[in-house]
């Protein structure tokens, strides 16, 4: 991101411009928390796609019959572990809803090792208020 | 698994996702009223499938958006303190309420959109005033491809954003919409935030603000796989197909159409409020 400025532009354009070129370069140094961001995202929709996978083949082979209610998570491993279609298909929906959770502790994590405390901070909160929800379906 | 019902399922998730992909509103917007309207689900069931839906959509959805830089991460965070504790009172709310209520809401919402598709004024704001105080370090650039040139932006009025964000995350949180109905507008006209990193920061934010809702409605047992996993499938299908639609159709050519599927929507829900169904709904 860099931009050429001329000479000739007014000089009202010109600390636009500047103004412009900064914010592009305080932008460019969120890079690593933008490359960590995207690839927790990729990975967790990857993993989340194969698991979703394995379970409707899982249920399809078997001829399981998937339950009108998830089970409550502390039953979800469990479940996988018997070889149950029906918790690999649990565990894949609670993998994608735990996506952008991990999603925002590598955020947080960029951004306090970028140095920038006060978001680092902001995104801890955001952390804590998801966490309530996770708390509420953990305690199922 | 019973096949017909999940192929019925995943086509419905899928016009749902075409529409919402081609109007920028997001599947969740169509997908419940149709789940209640002519499937015959219990809303709660419909509302849960649907925050599940969104938080996938914006999974996939984020990660283009965070490539381009047109997601500003700092926007995001501060906001998202707002919409996400908005989103878990309204899923407190919406996992007890009376269907009735969440009919009227979302009838009303619908109702709203219709309209404002009608209506619509698009305001581009491309240039942070200059000097501006950015005192919060929420000012931004990213690379606009279709001017080819950088566009810088200091959000303002970032207390009214946050305001606005705890009312978007409640009706998000009723309703399993992702918010990004509300969050657009209110970061361009009222922040001041371009329009596409007003759509890339919503992105990302509405996974955050629906994982809030679906965690709830999971609490209470309303995640149901038979309707979740064939409607993962169908808006995420349904979404490649509407984006490639976009590019091809003018959707503003459509708006009234739009608006009239909207509307008739809403209406439907706000009289199946009051007891009363249209001819052929369940």
């Amino acid at each position: 991101m860099s931009e050429v400025l001329l000479n000739d532009e007014p000089e009202s354009a010109q600390a636009m411009a500047l103004g412009t070129a900064e914010l592009a370069a305080r932008t460019e140094r969120l890079e690593p928390l933008y490359d960590a961001a995207v690839k927790t995202l990729f990975w967790g929709f990857r993993l989340g796609a194969a698991l979703l996978a394995l379970g409707i083949v899982a249920a399809l082979v078997k001829r399981e019959p998937l339950g009108r209610e998830a089970d409550p998570i502390a039953d979800v491993i469990a479940m996988v572990r018997a070889g149950h279609a029906s918790g690999i298909i649990d565990l894949a929906i609670l993998w994608f809803m735990l996506t952008p959770v991990a999603t925002v502790i590598v955020v947080a994590a960029n951004f306090w090792r970028l140095g920038d405390r006060r978001y680092a901070l902001l995104s801890l909160i955001v952390l804590a208020i998801l966490g309530v929800s996770v708390t509420l379906a953990l305690n199922r | 698994m019973d096949i017909v019902y999940s192929l019925e399922i995943g086509a419905v998730a899928a016009v749902a996702a075409i529409l919402g992909s081609m109007l920028g509103l997001g599947g969740g917007v169509f997908l419940v009223p149709i789940l209640t309207l002519f499937f015959g689900i219990d809303p709660k069931f419909a509302v849960g499938a649907s925050a599940v839906v969104v938080v996938t959509n914006s999974v996939v959805g984020s990660t283009n958006h965070l490539r381009i830089r047109f997601t500003n991460p700092r926007l995001a965070m501060l906001l998202q303190i707002a919409t996400a504790a908005g989103a878990i009172a309204g899923a407190l709310y919406g996992v007890l309420a009376d269907p009735r209520v969440i009919y009227i809401v979302f009838g009303a919402v619908l109702v709203y959109a219709a309209v404002s598709m009608v209506v619509r004024s698009e305001r581009q704001v491309t240039a942070p005033p200059p000097g501006a105080p950015d005192s919060l370090q929420l000012g931004a650039a990213f690379r606009d491809p279709a001017i080819k040139e950088d566009v810088g932006y200091i959000p303002i009025n970032v207390g009214w954003g946050m305001g606005v964000g705890v009312g978007a995350g409640v009706i998000s949180g009723m309703l399993g919409v992702g918010g990004g109905v509300v969050m657009v507008p209110v970061m361009n006209l009222l922040m001041r935030v371009p329009v596409k990193a007003a759509v890339g920061t919503s992105t990302f934010m509405v996974g955050m603000t629906s994982v809030a809702t679906a965690f709830v409605f999971y609490s209470r047992g309303f995640i149901d796989p038979t309707l979740v996993v064939p409607a993962i499938i169908g808006v995420f299908l349904g979404g490649q197909i509407g984006s490639r639609l976009t590019r091809r159709i003018k959707a503003q050519r459509l708006a009234l159409l739009f608006a009239l599927i909207l509307l008739y929507l809403g209406l439907s829900l706000l009289l199946r409020a009051f007891g009363v169904e249209m001819p052929g709904q369940a």
